[in-house]
């Protein structure tokens, strides 16, 4: 199909710059810097007031420094220069969306900078880097990814045109990862060429998306109106589902091959919502989530690190030292928080040398921010991705045609249902999977994908270039022209 | 030294505060956005023509579609097709409830959607390419 993505006249004015401000973006990430300011703020007295006590020194006054001005500094205006880009560029494009994720950024490096600086190191060039300043170039890649893309990306031909071959770059990748991947905690999800390495999953998530809404918005008429009729049952247009459903077992039996939990159960969702979403046939998603069940209980018998993860969400106290040990110790979190929390700075107390929670910067971000900010502080959390997920489906629901429609909807179902998947393994609602917290979570992979997701929605926003304004009568002449058209 | 532990707990709430205002303003902005998509898009649809080998209607041209916008040659038309392959009263586009249908008046020359023969009435999806006689248009969502 040859679809010219927009009819916009393409002149010679396409490079001249036309900026136009964005006022409501500006006052959020205003309020996003005062709120991370106040934040690092409140970090660092309280490190510093415990040291002292600690030590057994009396506190003569409190030093309100952040624990790193300058990489907080860094992040501040790196947000101001892609908020200048996005000015310069003067597209109409949504102004909450990139505040929203900024913050969420800002509360993931807080986080980072306050954990120990040991957990991860790495070592650029001859440069050591701790676990902080990691945080931040990550911060600072995605950020120039958001804008890249917002800034660049005006017809969704590239991906409309090339989605079969986007769904088997995709699938390559995952099975290149199988072959010469490395595995870390027993699951084969690290990609490493030459000193890069990531995990090719959370890539596929944003691809997986792109073919969904092609394959989709083709043919969505015959999906939800044909039906394959067997003896006295109406089922779905089997023909037709074919290709999707191949495409999503592949990669979900790829994905549970390399024990990768997190990600089956995020793509299948993604995969049914999506459904959903382009037929409105309610029939799809009580069909999906039967398998989904019955998919369950033959995984659960199949694999024993299934079994395991299962038997450790039912009842963690059987080996709260072993097995449930993390669990055990993120519940134990949660409630010392409270409602209030007990301060940024001020949870996490080591046991007996070791981190309570170890995979606290990847899992288990949430355990702490619940520890230290409260029940209260995890609903501004959660509604902080509430937000994200409401300017997808909006600006799905303003799109011009169903393939922007339905990958607006995809990418921010994609990166919300991620969210909840890991805030309810982290609050033991359903067993844990290891994914991460989508902008709060220490990673490159994770960062960058929700990077190129924030960057697409921005650009799928763009409402066009503004209707020329209705000419006034009689405005803006002198008098005696007026006088002498009368 | 309480004092400090009650400055310390002051600007813990202060951070919590913080993050409430940043929703607080959002919910304000989303609010007004959905007050503003409420009033509801002022057309339903628009036509794009993409290809018109007589030249009329011109490539680019975008019609705005009421409920209901006949296609075809005669000028009574609210779509006029001036192509020879079209019919004078050709096929009707009709917006249903939430959806489209383009219905072909029986034509000499058949109407496509997608390249297919339309058979009486056909859903018409956003995005979707309709084609009257050599004349190919492409169905959009109306400007909000």
């Amino acid at each position: 199909m040859s679809v010219v993505a927009q009819a916009r006249p393409r002149t010679a004015s396409r490079w001249r710059i036309r900026p136009r401000p964005r006022p409501t973006e500006l006052t959020l990430l205003v309020l996003v810097a005062a709120a991370l300011v106040i934040g690092a703020a409140s970090l660092g007295a309280t490190q510093r007031f415990r040291a002292t006590v600690d030590a057994g020194a009396t506190v003569k006054a409190l030093d309100f420094g952040p624990p790193d001005p300058r990489g907080l500094l860094v992040y501040l205006s790196a947000l101001a220069v892609v908020h200048g880009l996005l000015v310069l560029a003067g597209r109409r494009t949504d102004q909450v969306l990139f505040p929203a994720t900024a913050l969420l950024g800002g509360i993931g490096l807080l986080l980072m900078q306050r954990l120990p600086q040991g957990l991860v190191t790495q070592s650029f060039f001859g440069m050591e880097l701790l676990l902080g300043q990691l945080q931040l170039f990550w911060l600072l890649l995605a950020l120039a990814v958001i804008a890249l893309l917002a800034l660049i990306v005006r017809s969704d031909a590239w991906l409309r045109t090339y989605k079969y071959t986007w769904a088997a770059a995709g699938i390559g990748l995952l099975l290149a990862t199988f072959v010469f991947g490395s595995d870390v905690n027993g699951a084969r999800l690290t990609l490493s060429i030459g000193p890069l390495s990531g995990q090719p999953s959370e890539l596929l998530k944003v691809i997986l998306v792109v073919f969904l809404a092609g394959y989709l918005s083709e043919n969505r008429s015959l999906l939800s109106d044909e039906s394959t009729n067997l003896g006295p049952f109406r089922l779905p247009p089997l023909p037709y589902l074919a290709p999707m459903v191949a495409m999503v077992a592949i990669a979900l039996s790829i994905v549970v091959v390399q024990k990768d939990l997190g990600a089956a159960l995020l793509f299948f969702a993604v995969f049914l919502a999506l459904l959903y979403v382009a037929t409105g046939r309610p029939s799809y998603v009580v069909g999906g989530l039967a398998l989904f069940l019955l998919g369950s209980v033959v995984l659960y018998h199949l694999f024993g690190h299934v079994q395991q993860r299962v038997d450790n969400w039912l009842d963690p106290f059987a080996d709260p030292l072993g097995v449930g040990y993390q669990t055990v110790q993120a519940l134990y979190a949660f409630a010392r928080g409270g409602l209030l929390g007990v301060g940024l700075g001020a949870g996490l107390p080591t046991i007996s040398g070791r981190l309570p929670i170890p995979a606290v910067h990847t899992d288990y971000p949430l355990a702490a921010l619940g520890e230290e900010l409260g029940l209260i502080g995890l609903l501004a959390i959660l509604g902080l991705y509430l937000v994200v997920i409401q300017r997808g489906l909006r600006i799905a629901a303003s799109a011009h045609d169903d393939f922007r429609a339905l990958l607006a909807a995809g990418l921010a179902l994609v990166v919300g249902v991620q969210a909840f998947i890991i805030a309810a393994g982290n609050l033991k609602v359903i067993p844990l999977t290891g994914i991460t917290l989508p902008f709060i979570s220490y990673g490159g992979s994770s960062l960058l994908a929700n990077a190129v997701v924030v960057g697409l929605l921005l650009a799928l926003s763009d409402r066009g270039p503004e209707p020329p304004a209705v000419p006034r009568p009689g405005r803006g002449r002198l008098p005696w022209l007026r006088w002498r058209t009368r | 030294m309480d004092g400090f532990v009650l400055t310390l707990w002051l600007v813990r709430l202060l951070f919590l505060l913080a993050l409430y205002a940043f929703l607080f303003m959002v919910v304000r902005v989303l609010l007004r956005d959905l007050r503003a998509a409420s009033r509801g898009p002022a057309e339903l649809g628009r036509l794009v023509v993409l290809a018109a080998p007589g030249g009329e209607p011109p490539a680019g041209t975008t019609f705005p579609l009421d409920a209901l916008t006949t296609l075809g040659r005669d000028v009574n038309n609210a779509i006029v097709i001036d192509d020879p392959f079209a019919s004078a009263d050709h096929a009707v586009l009709t917006f249903r409830g939430r959806a489209w249908y383009v219905e072909d008046l029986e034509s000499t020359n058949g109407t496509f959607v997608n390249g297919v023969p339309v058979e009486r009435v056909a859903p018409l999806g956003f995005g979707d390419e309709l084609q009257v006689g050599e004349v190919r248009f492409r169905l959009d969502r109306g400007r909000a």
